[in-house]
């Protein structure tokens, strides 16, 4: 299996230091109250984000003890890669201040690539770039695209603009140059200086953002596709991390209604819009809707033509909402699971199928 | 309605059809709109191949042609039919919608015989 959606997480920020300069050092160890804070969701789970059983007994951040991970994830499901997404990195392009984000989400590219990825085979890496900053974004990924471990661009679905926009274009350009997926996350709507997470504004509860947490994907979905983003850059491939998928029927018919009645508004889309998610947008299960009946969900999937090929299998690992990987097989269509558990991703991010042994498994 | 042959039907005067004139007739077991657009006649199935929206009612002009982002090429001046229900667009002379060549609607070959407009089937 492929896990395509891991969080991993530093302890406190000062676990990038080394590999920042020191004006920023002094910056997160010194600034504002007791040093610099990444901003943070203005909702909290009322039990914890995390699983109970994920926080390590040196009372560290879920997320952050390698071994526990290990453990807890990689060998009890047999996990044959796990892509590394980050936690609170997530939100670094919700700072205003560009150089600091810029300079935070290189350490923690680093951070990642010299302290996580070398320790264990199965592990890949998201490379994280300020989105707000799109020529510096290009640049960091033109930078480390060719290094060991790196598949995929990350980036949170809480942004300044629909990723359709000329303005992000320099981003997508590099990573279709550079052959990498770029992932968008649920995450960052309404921290800092993003948009609210909802078109009705900040809802008062968590339970309605997180119920709502594909609502500004299928913006951002939307707005790629009417942009010409994938027309542009056929090689791009755009991955919606965490951000469910029972809305997918309706909003493709909708587009793809809209655009036979609407081209002449946008004539440089020259495709059926469902003909473009197909080919170039792929989609975590995690959350995968959770029906009373679970054939109906069956059905829905079904709808989709090209699903089995666009699903790619997460937990969400150390997350509350986690799917463990037992309960994503048996909603799946017959005959789906070998791909959507592990050959899509294999085929997405070019993994070579990997043995026992080569995974170190004990 | 005059037959001509077994595959030609004369349809109206084209007396009745001036430039910009727009109206429906029957022909082949089918409501076809006809358009005269400045001085030539086109005849194409009344019903919108998408929800049945009158065609005769819509707006006859050209098009922004499949273009690159953000850049708008019009063209088929004259030649484009938007339904006036759901804005499908098709290609007066082809039938072909705008969005898919292989969504179409029927039309027919339009002649001028003895001051007649006649219609055959392509």
């Amino acid at each position: 299996m492929i896990d395509c959606d891991v969080h991993h997480n530093f302890s406190s920020l000062g676990d990038l230091t080394p590999w920042l300069d020191p004006t920023w050092r002094r910056y997160i160890e010194e600034g504002g109250y007791e040093g610099f804070t990444l901003p943070s969701y203005p909702y909290v789970h009322p039990s914890g984000f995390f699983m109970g059983d994920s926080i390590p007994s040196s009372g560290a951040r879920p997320g952050s003890d390698f071994e526990q991970m290990k453990r807890q994830l990689l060998d009890t499901w047999e996990i044959e890669y796990a892509v590394l997404n980050g936690e609170d990195i997530l939100n670094i392009s919700s700072i205003p201040n560009r150089q600091l984000g810029r300079a935070l989400a290189h350490a923690y590219n680093r951070w990642t690539l010299e302290e996580w990825t070398p320790r264990d085979p199965r592990l890949r890496a998201s490379i994280v770039v300020n989105v707000e900053d799109p020529d510096l974004a290009a640049e960091e990924i033109r930078v480390l695209a060719g290094e060991s471990g790196v598949v995929q661009v990350l980036v949170p679905t809480g942004a300044q603009r629909g990723y359709g926009d000329p303005f992000y274009r320099p981003l997508f350009r590099a990573a279709a140059e550079c052959g990498l997926p770029v992932a968008m996350h649920a995450g960052a709507d309404g921290v800092g200086h993003n948009p609210p997470p909802t078109g009705a504004g900040y809802p008062h509860f968590y339970i309605e953002y997180h119920t709502l947490i594909f609502s500004s994907a299928m913006a951002h979905l939307v707005s790629l596709i009417s942009h010409g983003v994938f027309d542009e850059l056929p090689e791009l491939r755009f991955v919606l991390l965490e951000t469910g998928l029972a809305w997918l029927p309706g909003v493709l018919w909708r587009l793809d209604a809209n655009w036979k009645a609407l081209r002449m508004e946008v004539p440089w889309i020259k495709r059926p819009p469902s003909e473009t998610v197909r080919r170039q947008v792929r989609f975590t299960t995690q959350p995968l809707e959770q029906p009373a009946h679970v054939g109906k969900l069956r059905q829905l999937l079904d709808v989709v033509d090209g699903m089995d090929e666009m699903m790619l299998f997460a937990t969400d690992y150390p997350h509350w909402d986690v799917d463990v990987p037992t309960a994503i097989e048996r909603k799946l269509p017959d005959g789906w699971a070998p791909k959507v558990l592990s050959e899509n991703a294999r085929d997405l991010y070019g993994l070579p199928v990997m043995s026992t042994a080569a995974a170190g498994r004990t | 309605m005059s037959d001509i042959d077994s595959q030609t039907v004369c349809v109206l005067n084209s007396a009745d059809l001036p430039v910009g004139g727009r109206c429906t007739v029957q022909a082949f077991g089918d409501e076809v709109a006809l358009f005269n657009v400045v001085g030539e006649v086109f005849a194409i199935a009344n019903p919108c191949p998408h929800a049945g929206g009158p065609l005769c009612y819509g707006t006859v002009d050209g098009a922004p042609l499949p273009s690159d982002a953000y850049e708008y090429v019009w063209g088929r001046e004259n030649r484009i039919l938007t339904c006036p229900w759901h804005g499908w667009q098709f290609d007066l002379e082809t039938g072909e919608a705008l969005f898919d060549p292989l969504v179409t609607v029927a039309t027919y070959r339009v002649m001028i015989r003895a001051g007649e407009i006649c219609l055959s089937e392509r």
